[in-house]
């Protein structure tokens, strides 16, 4: 037996249980659990301190007796009684499944009787049933107990209320299957609004605009695509955002980043997507990518002053431009009118290499 | 000389479909636009000999999705493309699938493209279609 030798725990001498300060040290089922089993004894302080254990710790234990009719609980420590809100005299003497309901499925019941018929350990989750009529899920620790000789003398069941930890676990289940749903139906949509620009643009004739105007969603619903993660938190990591609304101009790796972990506020990708994609545009029709050779650096940092945020977009081994030449297109004033609407600036530089924008955000 | 080649698309949206079809049109492809499962798996049957390569959304009306179809082509050798908007979510259909994927919202243009990439890259661009059906 597990619990050798003699002894008993010296302040357990009044019966019954009292109020929640004083009931673990008053738990008297072991005594009782003794007097029926007078070979099964508790031996020196480790035996004091092990019975202690039992009476006091919150998870609730009982023991079965194999050897009798239908394997009957002989012993429920103070916790069992208090998870399962039944009296000590109405659990002692029954079968475990008195704590089955009609909602308690087959299958951990099949594994326990598995278990118990293999004497092995199994921990299984069930739905048990209270005194009360209330349910709660059960994690089952099941397990043989020999004694010196090798022979089983009980099973050990412990039983822990994982109600709370199932509730959690399902709430997660449901909210990332609600974020992907959302995630699917958003992108979707990106898309039908995407075959409505292009149908339009057939039948007015207006292929080569709506293709552009395509170009400013796809690259918005990309940006998307990368925030549902942590839409709840209101802000998204600019990086993945950046990358994503970035990735058809990815190609021949003639595109470099250099950012960190910045997040920004959710509302801010919609002009952060439309000025990276006029600059991309942009280096496409002139600058870094016109040529075979040219690239482009992408810096992003959060703005001096700790508000807001600073793209710097550099172009290198682009064509040669004299500022004098560059009219002003409908894109850059796209931008301008963009980023003084949000309080912030862009400074445009061209160098020999191209050109060298910096654009900072109040968002 | 040689007949335009054939191309099915399976969508359920029908803008999305719709779409498709007239950038297909465009790349001189003679088109099968299929709106749900039940129709992809007729034009397989009536016009499988015909077909040369597919374009399929994943999640399909009337919670069909596109596996039926998917195993009816790799039966007949046939390569098609994913074009769905599940695709970063690392669903266990999609990554069982053999085939490229393409991520909503992208071009029709860009999707058609794709798929007559598998054509010219040889039949044996979906590994799987290698196998014929019996």
């Amino acid at each position: 037996m597990i619990w050798k030798g003699t002894g008993r725990v010296s302040d357990e001498s009044s019966g019954g249980e009292q109020g929640d300060q004083a009931h673990t040290l008053h738990d008297t089922s072991g005594d009782r659990f003794r007097a029926n089993h007078p070979s099964d004894k508790f031996s020196g302080a480790s035996g004091v301190l092990f019975e202690r254990a039992m009476a006091q710790t919150r998870m609730a234990i009982c023991l079965t007796d194999p050897k009798q009719d239908d394997n009957p609980i002989v012993y429920a420590n103070r916790a069992f009684r208090a998870l399962t809100g039944y009296e000590e005299d109405e659990i002692i003497g029954r079968n475990c499944r008195f704590l089955q309901g009609p909602q308690t499925d087959e299958e951990p019941l099949q594994q326990l009787r598995n278990a118990i018929a293999e004497e092995d350990v199994v921990v299984v989750e069930l739905l048990n049933y209270r005194k009360d009529g209330t349910s709660f899920w059960n994690a089952l620790h099941l397990g043989p107990i020999y004694d010196d000789k090798g022979e089983l003398v009980y099973f050990f069941g412990s039983q822990w209320d994982v109600s709370n930890v199932r509730a959690a676990r399902s709430e997660e289940r449901h909210a990332r299957a609600m974020a992907r749903e959302l995630s699917h139906r958003m992108k979707n949509m990106f898309s039908v609004i995407s075959g409505i620009v292009n149908i339009t643009g057939r039948v007015h004739g207006v292929e080569k605009e709506a293709r552009e105007i395509n170009q400013r969603i796809q690259a918005l619903g990309r940006a998307y695509e990368t925030t549902l993660d942590e839409a709840s938190s209101g802000s998204i990591e600019l990086g993945p955002a950046i990358k994503a609304m970035l990735q058809p101009f990815e190609e021949d790796h003639r595109l470099e980043y250099d950012g960190n972990g910045l997040a920004v506020s959710f509302a801010a990708i919609s002009t952060i997507g439309l000025i990276l994609q006029e600059l991309a545009d942009n280096a496409v029709q002139h600058g870094a990518w016109s040529n075979d050779e040219g690239k482009v650096i992408l810096a992003w940092r959060k703005a001096e002053g700790g508000k807001g945020v600073e793209l710097c977009w550099t172009e290198r081994g682009g064509a040669q431009i004299e500022p004098a030449q560059i009219s002003p297109g409908a894109g850059s004033q796209i931008i301008e009118r963009l980023v003084r609407t949000c309080g912030g600036s862009i400074e445009r530089t061209w160098s020999g290499e191209g050109l060298h924008a910096v654009v900072t955000l109040d968002v | 000389m040689c007949e335009a080649r054939t191309i099915l698309l399976v969508e359920d949206e029908p803008l999305i479909l719709m779409d498709l079809e007239f950038a297909a049109e465009d790349a001189g492809l003679t088109c099968l636009p299929a709106p749900n499962l039940a129709e992809a798996l007729r034009y397989v049957e009536s016009h499988g000999e015909r077909l040369d390569v597919a374009v399929l959304d994943v999640s399909l009306t009337g919670n069909d999705n596109c596996l039926p179809i998917a195993r009816e082509l790799e039966a007949r050798g046939i390569p098609y493309v994913i074009h769905s908007g599940d695709l970063d979510r690392k669903n266990e259909l999609i990554r069982s699938l053999d085939a490229p994927r393409i991520a909503k919202p992208s071009s029709s243009d860009r999707v058609v493209e794709l798929a007559l990439s598998l054509l010219e890259s040889g039949e044996s661009a979906n590994p799987s279609a290698a196998i014929p059906g019996q």
